[in-house]
């Protein structure tokens, strides 16, 4: 059994972890997912991709909505314009990719200041509304500035050639995400660890003791805006690449729904908790439907047909049964497991 | 010795309501300076006015000889006032050390960048603050719940690491607002040991805000008296005890003597008072 630990330096107390296992563990499953895309059929490749772009993004909303503690259903107009930043940047002004992915991030942080501005008042619900009616803003925004987005029609986007790299094969693109996804995880870590995160951990449990603690609340927020989606839009950006084609279209509002089902499920806040809800989440989909066609093809066909709409029935489900059995979501049961692994047969 | 802290006809008024009228208050460096008063009197109003929660309708404060007219409620923090919360406000999510690190918040610079990347500044910076609140936790004598989310504590535990993250905020002026209440007698006693310490050791100037006559009338150098937002008494323990208004304000003109009458507010004893108050 494994027996207390002590610390020799203060350096050590401010690790990560203190664990060499989880870093291994951490390290082995790094080398997998390299590993993987050589090993797997193309569908099993594809939905890796997508689970390691929502790993990004849910990451990203996690920052607002998970430490913060300020709820957004306007992530979707961050992808969007994230997307739409690469897409102008690089296919149609023809600039080096990196420039497209600088821009991704940038021009959903300059417009989150838009929306954030007007949201350091609110709260709850009220924010909540606020930052939809923002997302159906950019939708129009986009679809009205047609000499610089191609309206309704949308931008074709390439994958990239970058630092002397070719992301154009399905492998190396995944390689892409991977790495996009591992930068971001270690960022959020490293950010919750500094004097910013705990700020906004602060704004987020009690706001009159953060500014009693020389916490100045308007700026934090809104710094949690920006940096949330900066991050979201690196996010979208990679969304539309892998998409092929950026559109209105390719980011319908069910993605917001998505992202926040993520966090409710894995637990808010917690950055591994993000990870394992959007493990969850875009399983669920194809879980179920591996179950339905089980039932024979009239099963399969209700399927296939109201994808959609099965979809949010099912986000839906999910955070309700959350909410209602397990408020810490995935992250706590992890937890409670681990503890339990470490202690048995002790209770603690 | 000079003085730290004066307000000047200090005022706020809520709508209809006198919350704090006119009160003039000096605090000297290194001084313990307690704030009593009935319920409701405005004493956490007042509290509110000092450490930036709240603007004053009418007068002012003058901190190190600067007014704090004008200086936003987040600065307070930076220029060395620091407080506690009357009903616990601490970030109950978070473990003791966090809680006290987001109170060592000013003192630390690191920005969005360095804090995302965690190298050079950002580093050095984290591993003083940890040094600092290790000190912190040792002087306070909480090593063994460091790392417990502090919703787990006890109540008068949860106290403690509210003064704890307070003095993380390194401030030159601590206010404590009703520290002991609802505690037993030993940790009552452990609470003034500590503030007793925290000003001799550390050099901090405290007020404090109690309901507990024998904390008060034990460790005070000063006392300050309030009823309906207004001064009513001010002095040593023992000078504030014997007043007739500060008899009258706590125990009703009935058990007071008639004005001029034999010395019959001696005969109160503090915990008489004490009695009274914490019903």
């Amino acid at each position: 059994m494994r027996s207390g630990t002590y610390k020799e330096t203060y350096g050590e107390l401010i690790a990560l972890t203190d664990s060499r296992l989880v870093w291994f563990w951490g390290a082995a499953l790094m080398v997998v997912l390299a590993a993987a895309p050589y090993l797997v059929n193309a569908y099993v490749l594809s939905l890796m991709t997508i689970m390691l772009i929502t790993v990004v993004g849910a990451l990203g909303l996690n920052i607002l909505t998970g430490y913060t503690g300020l709820i957004s259903l306007g992530h979707v107009g961050f992808l969007v314009s994230g997307a739409y930043g690469y897409a102008v940047v690089v296919s149609r002004w023809g600039l080096p990719p990196l420039a497209g992915f600088v821009a991704a991030g940038v021009v959903p942080a300059a417009l989150s200041l838009v929306v954030g501005a007007p949201s350091l008042r609110l709260r709850g619900l009220y924010l909540a509304i606020t930052t939809l009616a923002f997302a159906f803003i950019i939708d129009n925004l986009i679809l009205q500035a047609g000499p610089l987005t191609n309206g309704a029609r949308g931008i074709t986007v390439e994958r990239p050639d970058m630092l002397g790299l070719s992301f154009a094969s399905d492998a190396a693109f995944s390689h892409l995400c991977l790495a996009a996804a591992i930068l971001t995880l270690f960022g959020t870590l490293n950010l919750r660890r500094s004097r910013i995160g705990r700020a906004l951990v602060a704004i987020r449990d009690n706001d009159i003791a953060a500014r009693a603690m020389g916490i100045n609340l308007n700026a934090y927020k809104l710094l949690a805006f920006v940096t949330s989606a900066f991050v979201t839009g690196i996010a979208g950006a990679l969304y539309g690449i892998n998409l092929s084609y950026v559109s209105v279209e390719g980011f319908p509002f069910l993605l917001s729904i998505e992202a926040l089902a993520i966090l409710i499920v894995g637990g808010l806040g917690s950055p591994l908790g993000a990870i394992l809800g959007t493990i969850f989440i875009m399983l669920l989909p194809e879980v179920t439907g591996s179950l339905l066609r089980l039932f024979g093809t009239q099963a399969e066909a209700l399927f296939s047909t109201g994808a959609q709409e099965l979809k949010s029935t099912l986000y839906g489900l999910v955070i309700i049964l959350f909410l209602r059995f397990e408020p810490g979501g995935l992250v706590r049961i992890w937890h409670d497991v681990r503890r339990l692994w470490v202690h048995w047969p002790l209770r603690f | 010795m000079t003085i730290l802290l004066s307000a000047e006809k200090l005022s706020k008024r809520f709508g209809g309501l006198q919350a704090v009228a006119d009160v003039d208050l000096e605090v000297r460096h290194g001084e313990i300076c307690s704030v009593i008063g009935p319920n409701g009197a405005g004493k956490t109003t007042l509290f509110n006015l000092i450490s930036g929660v709240l603007p004053p309708t009418a007068g002012r404060l003058v901190f190190e000889g600067r007014s704090l007219e004008g200086v936003r409620p987040w600065h307070f923090a930076r220029l060395g006032i620091g407080r506690t919360f009357q009903n616990l406000a601490l970030f109950r999510h978070g473990t003791v050390v966090e809680n006290m690190l987001t109170g060592h918040h000013v003192h630390m610079r690191a920005n969005v960048l360095e804090a995302v990347v965690h190298l050079g500044r950002a580093r050095r910076e984290e591993i003083a603050a940890r040094r600092r609140i290790e000190g912190i936790i040792e002087f306070l004598e909480m090593e063994h719940v460091r790392d417990a989310v502090v919703g787990t504590l006890s109540y008068g535990q949860q106290k403690r690491v509210e003064l704890g993250r307070a003095l993380a905020c390194e401030p030159k002026l601590l206010l404590l607002d009703e520290m002991v209440s609802g505690m037993n007698r030993e940790e009552t006693e452990d609470i003034a040991r500590f503030v007793l310490d925290i000003r001799d050791q550390l050099g901090v100037t405290i007020v404090m805000i109690e309901h507990d006559m024998r904390i008060v009338m034990d460790i005070s150098d000063r006392v300050h008296v309030i009823n309906f937002g207004r001064k009513i008494a001010e002095g040593a323990p023992s000078e504030v005890k014997a007043n007739p208004a500060v008899l009258e304000a706590y125990l009703g003109t009935n058990h007071g003597e008639p004005p001029g009458a034999a010395p019959a507010p001696t005969t109160v004893k503090p915990s008489r008072v004490s009695a009274h108050v914490g019903g």
